[in-house]
């Protein structure tokens, strides 16, 4: 384990953003900034977006990669939607990545239905970014 | 957003990025033009002036004109991790559903004059998208902003109250090349205060401007964003500005002046690039002899791929000793 404090994300453009009503973006601004600490540009959305919305700024923004935040329980709706809203704008191969209280016997229908990685809040940091860098290679 | 309209829209964002990561020895590989058919608005000021929303408001307003608008927004790269935070368009949500809006989040990247690295094919590219209208914000770092005059036809400076020490400290450059002042928040205490130490500034600044009734007056204006009259003016100071110059400066002198901005940004870049592979033992030598290394390898060839930048560090090794 190396830690955050190489550039393994250099040259990655990633969206940090939070679907649906909760209103805890402590976690989104953590990994935003442990991402543009590996080197990555960060754009975040900031709280209640709606899937629409986040997949019109990942075209519009070129990202690599979507980061979902979601804590309010509902992140298989809000996963599905979004995955339509991207398919709906023909950017369905941008990979999403799904962060926030996820129990894990959800983890299966989330990987089913696109999610690329699931990450909560007891994996450490480092590992989180170190598995987002090797996901985006 | 429509599934064709979106994939126009992802081209030209991809476009957005290849043009954003192209090496110096991409970009003059590269054949691209400027029509410069585009109206080209550049917004600079301190951080927390506001910028971000007024650009919104300020859109909202210029729709009314014919086209399209596309803002692309610089903020500042991490020196430490080459990472950045792009959070301009957090404050621009309000125009983020319009189809005749195009945000573009931007790094600063290498460059430390409130722009980005490859601003120049960023703006061709947009421009050649058929947008009417590009408005830029630049990083917000305070002093040193007034490069982005070289790539915008219309400058506006946007300041806030409370900040007393703002017009002392950018005393020399942007007081003397914006064309258009903004007061904003306007509705805080203060606004009026600092308007009027704008205009006595402005007026000793530019005493020779009194004169002539055919040079720019750059207005001050006070503007607040929940004062929709307010941005209508600003809205029309805009209109004004773009019409004195097509009345007064030649279209060709605009693009040359671009073109030399592009250029001295392209040297820059790759100034650094030689920098960073400067083998250190070349860093011994006497400061006339460093000069003179890098300035050969500069002049040498054209940047080229990295193989034979090893050529050239063996080569000026073996002369250096």
């Amino acid at each position: 384990m190396t830690g955050t404090s190489e550039a393994v994300l250099k040259g990655k453009r990633i969206l940090i953003a939070k679907p649906g009503l909760d209103g805890h973006d402590v976690g989104a601004k953590v990994i935003a900034l442990a991402l543009r600490d590996a080197g990555a540009e960060v754009i975040y959305t900031g709280l209640r977006k709606t899937p629409d919305y986040i997949a019109r700024i990942a075209v519009d923004e070129d990202v690599d990669a979507v980061g979902l935040s979601v804590l309010s329980g509902s992140h298989r709706d809000l996963v599905e939607q979004t995955r339509a809203s991207l398919e709906a704008v023909e950017a369905g191969d941008i990979p999403i990545f799904l962060g926030g209280t996820i129990p894990a016997e959800d983890w299966p229908d989330l990987y089913a239905l696109g999610v690329k990685r699931i990450y909560t809040s007891e994996m450490p940091l480092a590992d989180v970014i170190a598995s987002i860098a090797e996901t985006l290679k | 957003m429509t599934a064709s309209s979106a994939r126009q829209r992802r081209l030209m964002a991809r476009a957005l990025s290849r043009a954003a990561d192209a090496s110096v020895a991409e970009v003059l590989a590269s054949t691209r033009g400027s029509a410069g058919v585009c109206r080209r608005i550049g917004v600079t000021g301190p951080p927390g002036a506001g910028k971000s929303s007024l650009i919104t408001a300020l859109a909202r307003r210029r729709l009314a004109r014919d086209g399209d608008i596309a803002i692309l927004a610089v903020d500042p790269t991490s020196p430490v991790s080459g990472g950045a935070i792009l959070g301009d368009r957090i404050r621009m949500e309000d125009l983020a559903h319009n189809p005749r809006i195009y945000i573009r989040s931007l790094a600063s990247r290498s460059s430390h004059d409130g722009l980005a690295d490859n601003l120049a094919d960023i703006l061709e590219i947009v421009e050649s998208a058929g947008f009417a209208e590009v408005i830029l914000e630049t990083v917000g770092v305070g002093q040193v902003e007034y490069a982005v005059r070289h790539v915008v036809d219309t400058t506006l400076l946007v300041l806030m109250p409370g900040a007393g020490d703002q017009i002392q400290a950018m005393k020399s450059g942007i007081l003397e090349t914006a064309d258009v002042f903004v007061v904003n928040k306007a509705d805080q205490p203060g606004a009026r205060q600092l308007a009027a130490e704008l205009a006595s500034v402005l007026k000793l600044k530019a005493p020779d401007r009194r004169g002539s009734s055919d040079d720019w007056q750059p207005p001050i204006l006070s503007t607040s964003i929940q004062d929709q009259a307010s941005v209508a003016a600003l809205a029309e100071a805009v209109d004004r500005h773009q019409a004195w110059l097509v009345r007064h400066r030649d279209v060709d002198e605009r693009l040359e002046r671009r073109r030399a901005q592009h250029v001295g940004s392209l040297v820059a870049r790759r100034v650094a690039e030689v920098l960073k592979e400067l083998p250190a033992e070349l860093l011994h030598l006497p400061l006339t002899s460093l000069y003179e290394a890098v300035v050969e390898r500069l002049t040498e060839t054209r940047p080229s791929s990295g193989v034979e930048n090893d050529h050239r560090s063996r080569g000026l090794l073996s002369k250096a000793r």
